[in-house]
């Protein structure tokens, strides 16, 4: 045992299941979750009876995040309309993310264990919680897509057999290069999948080889050095939360109508 | 070769994509601070963005960082 490092062992991929409920085996990255919930739950009663038309030092901080979450969302839509449509979204997904990212960096609480396991793990340093995020922000932003263009405008999009047609009858070469247009269109159907798989495996990732650096740092030299990478993963967490917020954000305005003026394409 | 070899030499090719990364990044944030000094009043949100695109070309080299793990 050395005085100047801490070993711990490096957690794997699997998530730590802790107990089972009727059958459904319960997560420490779950039960974290619903720690966040209870939190932003027993948050929201707060501010909510707290809000006075003079504000208070803690309303005016509240309006400030506020305020700063829709700037950033107008910045990615150019318009305030869109802004307020999908507001909802991605206001509390940028929240949650960043909550989560933070809240496994609070000290002591990756302390707290329960057989032998730790009780708390951070929500987003497990796959299965990005994935479901990202694979959910998809599906809605699928969902408004077809709200916006229709259901046959929006299959449309990824089976071009209008333009096809529309290219034949003009003249035989024409269709022969819009059959290329046919095949790009349905590889888009690939790209949507892979949209909530870089983007699941972009949190996920970063979260996961924060934990791990740190580990290796504290079993290298367990003093001063874990503390510049903390910082970083303070950073990183925020930085992270953004990200997924605002690809979320850019990947809407790529589904809806595109207007007159906006014509700004922000893919990865 | 045994199965352990190759595990290695798989998780030594799999840090080799750490490599792109970095140029990625090198080349945004010169390319970020180009864009600066030709327009400082622009620096705040140029600032930004670059963080953001620095975000996306690390999550490449974190990438092969999970698969160095899974291996």
């Amino acid at each position: 045992m050395n005085f100047f490092s801490v070993q711990r062992d490096i957690p794997g991929i699997d998530p730590v299941f802790l107990f089972h409920i009727g059958g459904f085996p319960i997560a420490a990255s779950t039960v974290m979750i619903f720690l966040i919930i209870v939190l932003f739950v027993v948050f929201a009663v707060i501010v909510r009876r707290s809000f006075r038309i003079k504000p208070t030092r803690f309303q005016v901080l509240i309006e400030y995040l506020y305020q700063g979450m829709i700037d950033m969302l107008d910045e990615v839509t150019n318009d305030k309309k869109r802004s307020a449509i999908i507001f909802p979204i991605i206001g509390s997904i940028f929240m949650y993310l960043l909550v989560a990212n933070l809240l496994g960096l609070v000290p002591g609480l990756s302390e707290l264990m329960f057989d032998g396991k730790q009780i708390f793990q951070t929500p987003t340093g497990d796959f299965n919680t990005t994935f479901g995020l990202a694979l959910g922000a998809i599906i809605v932003i699928n969902i408004i897509s077809i709200k916006e263009w229709g259901i046959l405008s929006f299959l449309g999009k990824f089976f071009k057999v209008k333009e096809v047609i529309q290219a034949f009858k003009k003249s035989v070469g024409e269709g022969a290069i819009s059959l290329v247009d046919l095949f790009v269109g349905m590889l888009d159907i690939v790209g949507e999948i892979a949209k909530v798989i870089s983007l699941s495996i972009r949190l996920f990732a970063n979260m996961y080889a924060g934990q791990i650096l740190m580990i290796i740092l504290m079993g290298a030299f367990a003093y001063i050095l874990p503390g510049v990478w903390y910082g970083m993963n303070i950073f990183v967490g925020a930085l992270q939360a953004m990200v997924f917020a605002v690809l979320v954000a850019a990947y809407y305005m790529l589904a809806i109508k595109p207007d007159a003026d906006t014509e700004e394409q922000t893919q990865e | 070769m045994t199965e352990e070899a190759a595990k290695l030499i798989g998780k030594g090719l799999a840090t080799v994509s750490m490599f792109g990364s970095g140029i990625g990044e090198g080349y945004l944030i010169g390319k970020a601070l180009e864009a600066m000094g030709r327009n400082p009043e622009m620096a705040g949100t140029i600032f930004t963005r670059m963080l953001i695109g620095v975000a996306l070309a690390e999550s490449t080299a974190l990438y092969a960082f999970a698969l160095f793990f899974l291996i």
